[in-house]
């Protein structure tokens, strides 16, 4: 942090201390794409079959892949699907936070996440693929990594674009 | 261990054997791989199919996906591209002379919006490839980058096995 000058008022045409302000980046996104992303995203929903689970995946790819527009939209939807705060607050160490607060299946689907998420640090090693499928019967194991896929598409999209958590133009 | 004089099937003298895939997740979910294909067909839209699979083959060599590195070099092979610039494409900050600097703006972008969290796409990569790119294209490529990340997810949690791919199949 950089302390203040002792001008508690400075003149206008001074320009304020600090990085550059960020070009502006394209809003666009072809509408095709928007849709295709939709569809693609309501069909990973509905063949994994539990909307608590959903968002707690699409908040942690998020969180790693510091997506803020996203997590400030499945926050909310998440609140609406009964996720406690209590996992909201400790999602970030869900490993850690163990059992008391995210059950073995939770966990499962939560180191798939980050696995698939940081694709490159590991490649889905077997051992996440095998406790995956403990938990998850085989067509929902292909819904969850399709959810963690689409998620990881839309914190593409909006991270590279950088949308304002919130826009409504994107 | 153990030598075999033999040779198994499907498999070269002295290789490894292939690998199973884990999962065929396009029979298990059929309406996601439809969107899938969907997506895929509006990401392309606008953009230069050669460039896109530069773009293709790039993202699945740092995602190590097999199955998306054995479609888009034989898909971009058939198209024409030269042997040179794909086997290049791995080295391209050392051989410029190689692309296009539309091409080497559009695989900055690819390495950046790939390993996402390393960088989170810095201001600099997107201003520089902004200069070469319209806005609407510009929008294109970034989609058509998140799809081939797309597919390398899916190809590489799931195993998919290389080899089997004939130029055109999925195009």
């Amino acid at each position: 942090m950089t302390s203040s000058t002792t001008t508690a008022h400075p003149p206008a045409s001074t320009t304020a201390p600090g990085p550059a302000p960020a070009p502006a980046r394209t809003t666009l996104l072809d509408d095709d794409v928007r849709a295709a992303m939709r569809a693609l995203g309501a069909a990973a929903k509905k063949g994994l079959g539990d909307p608590a689970l959903a968002e707690l995946v699409q908040l942690r790819a998020s969180q790693l892949n510091r997506c803020a527009f996203c997590l400030d939209m499945h926050l909310g939807i998440a609140r609406e699907h009964g996720v406690s705060e209590r996992q909201l607050d400790l999602l970030d160490a869900w490993e850690e936070a163990g059992d008391g607060v995210f059950d073995e299946r939770e966990r499962a689907a939560l180191a798939l996440t980050e696995a698939v998420t940081v694709l490159t640090d590991g490649f889905v090693p077997d051992e996440v693929h095998q406790r995956a499928a403990r938990h998850f019967d085989a067509a929902q194991l292909a819904h969850l990594v399709a959810l963690i896929t689409v998620i990881n598409s839309w914190n593409r999209l909006m991270v590279s674009r950088r949308i304002p958590p919130g826009s409504t133009r994107w | 261990m153990t030598t075999t004089t033999t040779t198994e099937t499907n498999t070269t003298d002295g290789y490894a054997p292939e690998q199973p895939p884990r999962l065929d997740w396009a029979a298990l979910a059929p309406d996601v791989f439809k969107a899938m294909v969907r997506l895929d067909a509006a990401a392309r839209k606008g953009l230069d199919p050669r460039l896109l699979e530069l773009v293709k083959i790039r993202a699945s060599q740092i995602n190590q996906c097999a199955i998306c590195l054995d479609m888009h070099s034989k898909d971009a092979l058939a198209a024409g591209e030269s042997v040179e610039r794909i086997i290049q494409l791995s080295a391209w900050r050392e051989s410029p002379h190689f692309y296009t600097e539309r091409e080497l703006a559009a695989l900055e972008l690819t390495e950046a919006v790939t390993v996402l969290t390393d960088g989170f796409v810095p201001d600099e990569v997107y201003e520089r490839t902004a200069k070469h790119f319209e806005e609407a294209e510009l929008a294109q490529l970034i989609a058509a980058i998140t799809v081939i990340n797309a597919w390398n997810r899916f190809g590489v949690t799931c195993r998919r096995t290389p080899g089997h791919y004939q130029p055109g199949q999925h195009a």
